[in-house]
């Protein structure tokens, strides 16, 4: 066995031995980069009745030094660069981070001198939730993805829908 | 035992099953578009990069390259190919129904679609 695949052997070993520690019980610190407020909406009701985080073994948490995982929205404005690196390293490891949200993804706002215009330009990203805003579901399904409880469903779908009848093909595919 | 306890108990439980089982609500999100490659034409494919308020759609030659970070499920680009194409291309866009967008890299929330319906 060559040293890169004992590495990575053993960093996938690694990687799942976190995975079954956070899918237990999981503290999330949200971080708003300049969004507005709406992925913040979403992300509250997931504390509701309806869908009862806790019930998951997810908890918010208001201390940095506290969480395991980040949820960063918002489109990364410069101005907060400092605070959001400082809230990074705050955080105990093994840590995740998941940027929520379109804006956050790199979709609304194009990189200008007052935003950088998606979090992986500032942050180490490990899971990306797309939405605008991600419903509650969706970010139910994003956290699952991010602990190694459910799997993701993005590389199977190509988002090319079934051809209607056509006359001319006959609705031949 | 109190009250609202038992009030509970008769309208019973309203928290979701949803990682376990699916969720009825799911069905009235907005979702991202899914596309029809033989109904899509390079102008059409123009028009929609051109409405799309959120940079999500550009296009490469014969291939709309859309990403789905990007998209904010707004329904734009279904509504410019209904209004564009008054024919054939009405049809072009649907809604792909798909709310687990959740990825662990980037690279795969960018689809190619190709665009076919220059071709016949």
């Amino acid at each position: 066995m060559n040293p890169g695949t004992r590495e990575a052997a053993a960093a996938s070993r690694l990687k799942d031995t976190i995975a079954a520690q956070f899918g237990r019980s999981l503290h999330i610190r949200t971080l708003d980069t300049g969004s507005c407020a709406v992925c913040e909406q979403e992300i509250r009701l997931l504390t509701a009745p309806h869908y009862d985080l806790n019930r998951l073994g997810f908890f918010f948490t208001p201390a940095p030094r506290h969480a395991d995982l980040l949820l960063v929205t918002g489109p990364m404005v410069r101005a907060f660069d400092a605070a959001a690196c400082k809230t990074y390293e705050a955080m105990p490891g093994p840590k995740i981070v998941v940027a929520t949200g379109a804006c956050a993804l790199g979709g609304v706002y194009r990189k200008d001198p007052f935003v950088h215009g998606e979090v992986a330009e500032v942050l180490p990203v490990d899971v990306w939730i797309p939405g605008c805003p991600p419903s509650p579901l969706a970010l139910l399904h994003g956290l699952g993805v991010a602990v190694g409880r459910l799997a993701e469903k993005t590389p199977g779908l190509t988002f090319v829908a079934k051809e209607a009848a056509d006359p001319e093909t006959g609705g031949e595919p | 035992m109190p009250l609202w306890f038992l009030r509970g108990l008769s309208r019973g439980v309203v928290t979701t099953r949803y990682p376990a089982r699916p969720d009825a609500s799911a069905a009235t999100l907005p979702t991202p578009p899914a596309f029809r490659p033989r109904l899509l034409t390079r102008q059409v494919a123009d028009r929609l990069v051109a409405v799309c308020p959120s940079n999500a759609l550009s296009r490469q030659d014969d291939v709309l390259v859309f990403d789905i970070g990007a998209c904010t499920c707004c329904g734009r680009c279904a509504q410019t190919a209904a209004e564009a194409a008054a024919g054939p291309a009405s049809g072009a866009i649907t809604s792909s129904g798909q709310f687990e967008l959740a990825a662990t890299s980037r690279e795969t929330l960018l689809k190619q679609i190709p665009i076919l319906g220059d071709a016949r």
